[in-house]
């Protein structure tokens, strides 16, 4: 199969134009996965190279000349990029597209997209059930089939909790591996830009492209010349998992059975310190928010409040009026643990834990090659009633931000249906054995068959 | 009775060509806001990008000042809201700082001191604010480029020591070539902390004086705080811990009228740029780079170069000088003193008058040694010399080139003289008649003459001795 | 959690909260989830502050060659001239 056949062609003349952007429009008045949509907006851009001529679709918390980053926030809602992130610059290098931006959970803080407070995003396969997030948007517009691919962020499972619900797949790189310059920080030390992707072929070469050093962003470091040996011979499953819906559940114990029909060993893994993820994430990303998000005061750019009485008032109303509910929770928060006098309790005590966690798939990686865990434990929820609470929504992200912690890759894969809604799992991996994992998952999805919402595609791509 | 401590802050702006942690020009003096780019603006999304040569001026700093070099240096950001500070936070260094537990030598009134240094860390600057009316204005051109702090133990005691300590670490800091010194342009800038307590009982309760920007201002603000902590305390009431502005004009320190704000920069590791280890590549870089402290230098010139001490002081104010001046002894066994001084007398007056600096001059050292030989051996004139480095300094010539062209050879030859003299002598009767009645000082007049008929090249000394023969005194 | 925490903590970070109490809920529900860490033994554990920190990076001293500052003044809500504008803050 030749990678991406059917999109190269799709902005090189007025009739496929036409046909694509019908497409698009008929899916968003759905969905509303994307924030802004214009194939032509960039076309200079578009050189050639392995991905000449592909669209794409970028999270809205990164930066793309000429569009906007609102980064689905009313504080930025009006600000337009005056650069390009690196990873975008390396696919428009390589002949991609930039055709929109993705709704996302504001800030990226969020496991549904509807913190998002410009566009509510709806399910592909669920209308009244939620895209996930934070980059909900991402996630949708590659289920639907409006791209081939998209960029998301995962500081805590925002590529891979969303991908697992709209059913495609999610990579979170290894930290530092692709350049976080143009993504708008929430949480520096445990975020990198990731992929969305219906194939994984498609991923592995955006992730090929994406990865890499990057002068401009200081903490991105170089990929190994030798890449870790990719042969899998050991799975580690972790010993206690509880708590999963029972169609995760099912999805879980079908997922070990495959693996093992795969030829391949189930090891059993304890890694204590995992009881401790959601604390411990949720301690430094509101910390680092706290300081990344002070920027925002309205008078560089912006939103800025008409209340001009004083200077104090001006940054405090401009910020009120500016973050949702959830954002300046986290603000607070990540404030409050790093005052003087709570410190060392909250987050110097985060921080050592983060090292336990690290120490333990260290360790753990040295009895097997890849492990094997959920990656919510619910499906997709529907709004109204089954809705997690803010809170619930924050505990279930214990799968996702283990990986972010310890600044591993981790990769979800789409497993199945149940209900309407898709299932999936998630693979974690030592640093730079993202191609591991792309293997596996090749292996483990090669006679699943395409699991897409009803109107995927629709052959219009001819 | 009372004891007085001062500590110092001091914050120089290292002579990067780009800001800390961007590519932007850190040029002073542009018009407002045309050196910011996304990253010193804050922009969502950018990150900062270390600037390997600031990192190794402040090494060099911390060196110099006997600092305990960190072995692994991380940025923290220190958080706290302010209008000049686009981040909202300020990337600084906090838990592990270039520098630690060094110490500065001083020289107050002929005595030396030893100043204790606290930390040397490297941070952004914020931008500049101009107030006018009901509202402020933001210019950020200044936002982001590296300064560089020094903190000092409070070991100074009087307001003539930290004069000195300022200028002092002023003059070190121009030799290693890493700030300009420049104190009214804000280049380095000082903040000093005081407290005053009875003999024996530690440190008080100290105020900070700031808006202190020459060295002078330093010891006035000083010496003004120490006398009135002392009214305070002896009227039996507290000194408050504030921040005082120094006031020029009045010569008075008043207290910031600050708001009742809860303080607390939660300093936390910056995330966005791995620690700093210095390798041996980058430590040979720092040493290669490293001088011999300004004092330390005088006190060899006065010792061992036998230099007077106003040619010593000269010198050393200015790295410069003392460049020129080694490079010089360097060349040629040329006696020091004699070299110091015509650097310090003719070389500085002209280049004075020319308003030239010496790196803008063709002055070199092998042409100093060349004038001082031509003088010393008496084919140049002395009364010429100025002349020639006034051409040295604009021309780009070499002075024999210049004496030659000029002709400012000095006349040797004895009958030219002869006949100069008699010439005067028989052209000036009255005066002759005047200097035989006993009036010596006409004999200058001649003397004089004798010089005009030579264009100067003669040498007045022997026309003098001819002029005195011939008249038979 | 008290209320003039949470009042002292948004003024730390220029937040004006306008129902602290309804805030302090969420705030409190999730501090009790953070107190959890007291459980663990941190004994000799170094903090991670860089997840995978590889060697020096330092950037070249040398300028770049753009000039942006006109599209950048261009996105300020308020300016005057080439300056952006505040209320004053004497
Ligand atoms: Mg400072
Ligand atoms: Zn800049």
């Amino acid at each position: 199969m030749t990678l991406l056949q059917g999109w190269k062609g799709v902005l090189s003349d007025d009739r496929t134009k036409e046909n694509y952007k019908q497409y698009v429009t008929g899916w968003e008045e759905k969905i509303h996965s994307l924030l802004e949509f214009d194939i032509d907006r960039n076309a200079e851009s578009a050189a050639a190279g392995p991905l000449a001529g592909v669209p794409f679709a970028v999270k809205d918390n990164i930066a793309v000349k000429n569009f906007n980053l609102t980064c689905g926030s009313k504080i930025l809602e009006t600000l337009n990029s005056p650069y390009t992130a690196t990873a975008v610059e390396r696919l428009q290098a390589a002949g991609a597209r930039v055709v929109g931006k993705t709704n996302l959970d504001e800030f990226g803080m969020g496991s549904s997209t509807d913190n998002s407070a410009l566009a509510q995003t709806n399910n592909p396969w669920n209308l009244n059930a939620v895209a996930g997030g934070s980059s909900g948007g991402s996630a949708a517009a590659v289920a639907a089939g409006l791209v081939p691919f998209a960029l998301g962020s995962d500081t805590g499972g925002s590529v891979r909790q969303p991908a697992s619900f709209c059913g495609c797949l999610g990579l979170k790189p290894t930290y530092g591996s692709v350049s976080r310059f143009g993504l708008v920080a929430y949480a520096s030390s445990l975020e990198v830009i990731g992929v969305l992707a219906k194939e994984v072929d498609v991923m592995e070469a955006v992730y090929d492209i994406i990865a890499g050093r990057d002068e401009k962003d200081q903490s991105s470091v170089a990929r190994p010349e030798v890449a870790p040996h990719t042969e899998i011979k050991k799975v580690g499953v972790l010993r206690q998992i509880a708590e999963l819906s029972p169609a995760i559940e099912a999805a879980y114990q079908a997922a070990i059975e495959q693996v093992k029909s795969l030829g391949l060993e189930v090891v059993e893994i304890d890694i204590p310190a995992l009881d401790y993820v959601v604390p411990a994430y949720y301690t430094i990303a509101t910390a680092e928010a706290s300081a990344n998000l002070a920027r925002y005061t309205g008078i560089r750019y912006g939103h800025r409040t008409a209340d001009d009485s004083s200077m104090e008032q001006m940054v405090a109303a401009s910020r009120n009026e500016g973050f949702g509910d959830e954002v300046k929770l986290r603000i607070l928060l990540g404030t409050y643990v790093l005052r003087s006098g709570f410190q060392d309790q909250y987050y110097i005590r985060a921080q050592k834990i983060r090292t336990a966690i690290r120490n333990g798939f260290d360790e753990a990686f040295q009895a097997v090659d890849v492990m094997l865990t959920p990656v919510f434990p619910t499906q997709s929820f529907l709004r109204g009633e089954g809705e997690l609470t803010p809170f619930q929504q924050k505990l279930a992200d214990k799968f996702t931000a283990a990986a972010n912690l310890a600044g591993i890759p981790a990769l979800t894969y789409p497993t199945g249906v149940a209900g309407g809604l898709p299932t999936a799992m998630q693979l974690l991996a030592p640093d730079f054995a993202e191609h591991r994992m792309f293997e596996l998952v090749r292996r483990l999805t090669d006679e699943q068959g395409n699991i897409a919402p009803v109107g995927y595609d629709e052959g219009w791509r001819k | 009775m009372y004891q007085s401590f001062i500590g110092l802050e001091i914050h120089i702006h290292l002579l990067t060509k780009t800001k800390a942690f961007c590519g932007c020009t850190s040029e002073f003096g542009a018009p407002p806001n045309t050196h910011i780019c996304p990253v010193c603006l804050g922009y969502p999304g950018v990150l900062p990008a270390a600037n390997e040569e600031a990192m190794r001026m402040s090494y060099m700093v911390a060196k110099i000042l006997h600092c305990t070099l960190s072995p692994k240096c991380y940025f923290d950001r220190k958080n706290y809201f302010y209008p000049d500070m686009t981040k909202n936070y300020q990337i600084s260094q906090f838990h592990d700082p270039v520098g630690r537990d060094g110490y500065f030598d001083i020289e107050v009134e002929g005595e030396h001191k030893r100043v204790r240094i606290h930390d040397v860390h490297l941070e952004e600057d914020a931008g500049k604010m101009i107030h006018s009316g009901k509202t402020s204005l933001c210019d950020y051109n200044r936002a982001g480029t590296s300064l560089l702090e020094i903190v000092t133990e409070p070991d100074l005691v009087t307001g003539k020591d930290a004069e000195a300590f300022i200028r002092e670490f002023r003059r070190m800091v121009r030799h290693l070539g890493v700030c300009d010194g420049n104190m009214e342009e804000g280049s380095l800038r000082c903040d000093a902390n005081v407290s005053i307590n009875l003999q024996g009982q530690g440190l008080g309760t100290k105020t900070e004086v700031k808006n202190l920007n020459s060295a002078r201002f330093v010891r006035k603000a000083l010496e003004y705080e120490i006398k009135r902590q002392k009214r305070v305390l002896t009227k039996g009431e507290k000194v408050i811990q504030e921040t005082r502005l120094w006031d020029g004009d009045n010569n008075v320190t008043a207290g910031m009228r600050t708001k009742e704000k809860a303080h607390d920069y939660r300093y936390f590791p910056e995330p966005d740029m791995p620690p700093f280890c210095p390798d041996d590549a980058f430590m040979a870089a720092v040493d290669e780079r490293m001088v011999e402290l300004p004092l330390a230098k005088k006190q060899r010139y006065l010792n061992d170069l036998k230099l007077s001490l106003d040619a010593a002081e000269f010198l050393v104010e200015d790295s410069k000088f003392c460049d020129l001046f080694e490079a010089a002894l360097a060349l040629e066994s040329s006696e020091p003193k004699l070299v110091a001084n015509w650097l310090c007398g003719d070389v500085q007056g002209q280049l004075k008058r020319a308003d030239v600096s010496l790196e803008e001059s063709h002055i070199s050292a092998g042409r100093l040694n060349e004038l001082v030989g031509l003088v010393e051996s008496g084919k140049l004139l002395r009364g010429k010399a100025k002349e020639v480095i006034e051409l040295i300094i604009n021309d780009d010539k070499d002075p024999a080139v210049i004496v030659k062209e000029q002709g400012f050879e000095q006349v040797l030859d004895e009958s030219q003289i002869d006949d100069w003299v008699k010439q005067a002598i028989d052209g000036n009767p009255q005066a002759v008649e005047q200097i035989q009645a006993g009036n010596k000082k006409t004999l200058s007049f001649l003397v004089g003459q004798v010089m005009r008929f030579s264009k100067g090249k003669a040498d007045p000394k022997k026309a003098t001795e001819k002029l005195e023969q011939a008249l038979g005194l | 959690m008290n209320v003039n925490e949470l009042k002292t903590t948004a003024q730390l970070a220029m937040l004006d909260i306008p129902d602290p109490e309804k805030l302090a809920q969420a705030f409190t529900e999730m501090l009790e989830n953070f107190s959890k860490m007291m459980e663990v033994d941190v004994e000799g554990l170094e903090p991670t502050t860089h997840a995978l920190a590889q060697g020096n990076r330092l950037r070249n001293d040398t300028p770049r060659g753009t000039d942006e500052s006109d599209a950048l003044l261009a996105r300020a809500p308020a300016r005057k001239d080439r300056f952006f504008k505040i209320p004053n803050v004497l």
